[in-house]
């Protein structure tokens, strides 16, 4: 007894103050919430209504489309940036001039606020005034209604996002492959390994680590997106681009905190649901590697 | 014990001082700033200038904030309600927005003030709630309404329709002639619900009950075709909006309808005075209500102006009472609605808008008024309201969803805000 007193380093009060941080501010509130995600609430009282806001949820066009609308969002987005990155950044860290130039020339979008971003590229998707429509009627002679579709709606948001956000996943691959030691390169080569077949068979491997980082962050950063399409469509048209944060937003707005709060939930839910199998499985992954 | 005698004594001199001071300028409040909180629209030329001579007139100073609006500003406000930290006094909707505000908790009853007397009634019923009155009129009524260019209009001898067969008519002979016929914001989605809101008076008109049975729970959009009308009527329209009408904003509106680019809107007329600026005369911007199917029953939907609301717990009451009893003062009704122009007739008794207010408002919206042609807009007789509504109306505007579709979740919509304000619609 007395040797395991010994032995502990440290004393357990100093986990004290942050467990503390941690019960009030975020244990505290996620109970609290459930509960408040069941009533109709309007701060000051609270009417417990059981699973009604659940139901409306899941029921309601309006809300239940954003489940489907984040899912698209979240995977595409991510899908997108692991591999365009993956190939920019090889790109990027093969003998090239002016290197240095181009990796900051990547990164440069960003450093711009994700609501200048979206109100740019809003503008350039503009049916009539845009950049891109003025070019695109200048070839085919019609324009893409890009934002004011429903088909094209979320894509567009998406193609705006990958834009924006594919830096970082681009540094973090750098960072990963020059962290590789060039003696696998040398081997393979000797082994008569051609530049495709390293990519694949030495490259590919050894980044895995910085792959799944990239992965776990911007699937997650996906699931909770809201600024991106709040400054380029505001949801709209009619509910082709909410989302989950988007919805949420709104019934705040409305004055509907239970259903709101409900909305919240369900986000919760729904990022660890995916979050931590997928994490589970890419560090079994890279333990395999190992 | 002494030194506090003596620093209460110096406080009681510097007080009479400055209140003798104050009264020897005759300006009651100087040196009190009033805080005040309101959107652009309300924080235009016209209230500038009344400030700015209420500042010279009463000595106070006013510290001005702008909302955001939209759904922006409704959060901004609903937080600051709930962390209690109002300005003095602020400017927000009347109506059933009001209710959401749940304002006995944050306004103050103003129902003893004088001033009361002086507004009319269809004002005073929008801001009154269980017997407490809380709030003064902005700005003049206005009317959700087709603003047009009336030049359109002589060139091809056409004249102002009075059913909805005639105005799409209308329409097709503008297409024709190669005109915009219908100018569509979708860029601000609030500005599409125009054509469903300002389409009641002709609801009421064939329903007399719609708006008690609604609020009950029992009369749908999806089930009276006078209702459902309302959605259809987007339909009609598809073939005749402007090219860039997902992404429009009401900036381009006025711009649009004040130079002719386009021919009719489906708009609040507080943007009058906007496309008054754009036009090169005032007399060519014209106004008439959204058209039914009965020609000898042309109405206008009428909206209340935005509010005057005081904060309960402001320490400076008088100020803000002092300075509203002169914002009503007959010179500066006159200067406001002179610098700025009006959007419809004034909710003051007794008080004619000045001669320099376009004709779109003292012509064309007058008749209405004078004839008894005119409905207060639903959310004023109903605390209920789809939050979706405006998604709706961009849906069915563009084209993507059919009349019947938008009312039929429309009706939902309702009954989730319905469920969340507390009703039991089952």
């Amino acid at each position: 007894m007395t040797k395991t007193k010994e032995k502990s380093l440290y004393s357990v009060w100093f986990v004290v103050p942050s467990l503390v941080i941690f019960l009030v501010f975020f244990l505290w509130p996620v109970i609290s919430s459930l509960y408040y995600s069941m009533t109709v609430w309007n701060f000051e009282t609270a009417t417990f209504n059981g699973l009604e806001n659940y139901k409306l949820f899941f029921t309601d066009p309006a809300m239940s489309t954003s489940v489907p609308h984040t899912l698209l969002y979240a995977f595409a987005t991510s899908g997108l940036k692991v591999v365009l990155a993956f190939f920019i950044a090889i790109f990027l860290t093969s003998s090239i001039k002016s290197k240095d130039f181009i990796r900051s020339a990547v990164f440069f979008p960003n450093l711009v606020s994700t609501m200048a971003v979206g109100l740019t590229f809003a503008y350039m998707m503009h049916p009539t005034k845009g950049l891109l429509n003025v070019v695109i009627k200048g070839v085919t002679g019609s324009g893409v209604d890009f934002l004011g579709n429903p088909s094209t709606a979320l894509w567009s948001i998406i193609a705006t996002d990958v834009w924006k956000g594919l830096s970082i996943s681009v540094v973090i691959y750098i960072a990963g492959i020059q962290s590789i030691d060039q003696s696998y390169y040398e081997a393979a080569s000797i082994d008569g390994a051609n530049w495709w077949q390293q990519i694949t068979n030495v490259t590919l491997p050894l980044v895995a680590p910085a792959q799944n980082s990239i992965i776990i962050l911007s699937l997650i950063g996906g699931l909770r997106t809201f600024d991106l399409i709040w400054a380029m469509t505001g949801g709209g048209p009619g509910f082709a681009t909410d989302v989950l944060a988007s919805v949420i937003y709104k019934q705040y707005a409305a004055g509907f905190y239970g259903l709101s709060t409900a909305g919240n939930v369900v986000m919760l839910v729904l990022i660890s649901v995916i979050a931590f199998p997928l994490q589970h499985f890419l560090n079994k992954r890279e333990e395999a590697i190992r | 014990m002494k030194k506090l005698f003596a620093l209460a004594l110096v406080c009681a001199l510097l007080a009479s001082m400055a209140a003798s001071t104050a009264l020897a300028e005759g300006k009651p409040f100087d040196g009190v700033t009033i805080t005040f909180w309101g959107g652009q629209a309300e924080y235009n030329d016209g209230t500038k200038a009344v400030i700015a001579a209420a500042e010279e007139a009463l000595g106070l100073h006013v510290e001005v904030e702008i909302n955001p609006g939209g759904s922006e500003g409704d959060n901004i406000l609903k937080t600051r309600i709930a962390s209690n930290d109002l300005p003095d006094f602020l400017c927000y909707n009347s109506g059933s927005k009001l209710y959401d505000l749940n304002p006995s908790r944050c306004f103050l009853d103003i129902k003893d003030w004088d001033l009361v007397s002086r507004v009319d009634d269809a004002f005073l019923s929008s801001v009154t709630i269980d017997g407490a009155v809380y709030g003064l009129p902005q700005s003049s009524t206005q009317a959700g309404a087709i603003i047009y260019y009336k030049p359109d209009y002589e060139e091809l001898g056409l004249e102002v329709p009075h059913t909805w067969a005639d105005f799409v008519d209308n329409c097709a002979k503008l297409k024709e002639a190669g005109k915009t016929p219908v100018y569509f914001c979708g860029g601000e989605t609030w500005t599409t619900q125009v054509l469903f809101l300002g389409d009641y008076y002709n609801i009421q008109a064939a329903y007399p009950t719609f708006a008690e049975e609604y609020t009950e729970g029992k009369a749908k959009y999806a089930d009276i075709p006078a209702a459902t009308r309302s959605w259809t009527k987007y339909e009609d329209l598809v073939d005749y909006l402007n090219e860039d009408k997902s992404a429009a904003t009401v900036a381009d509106g006025n711009f649009a309808i004040g130079v002719g680019d386009a021919t009719h809107w489906f708009i609040l007329t507080q943007q009058l005075p906007m496309i008054v600026a754009e036009a090169e005369d005032q007399s060519q911007i014209g106004v008439f209500g959204v058209p039914g199917d009965n020609p000898e029953n042309h109405g206008l939907t009428v909206w209340e102006p935005m509010s005057f609301y005081v904060n309960k717990d402001s320490q400076n009451i008088d100020a803000v009472k002092a300075f509203l009893d002169f914002y009503y003062s007959e010179d500066m009704l006159n200067l406001y609605f002179e610098t700025y122009g009006a959007n419809g007739p004034s909710c003051i008794k007794g008080y004619e808008l000045p001669e320099s207010v376009c004709d779109a408002v003292r012509v064309d919206m007058q008749q209405y008024f004078d004839e008894g042609k005119t409905t207060p807009a639903l959310e004023y007789v109903s605390p209920i309201k789809g939050t979706a509504c405006e998604q709706l109306t961009v849906a069915v505007g563009l084209g993507q969803m059919s009349g019947a579709e938008a009312a039929a979740a429309y009706d939902e919509d309702c009954k989730k805000s319905a469920v969340q304000l507390g009703y039991n619609w089952d």
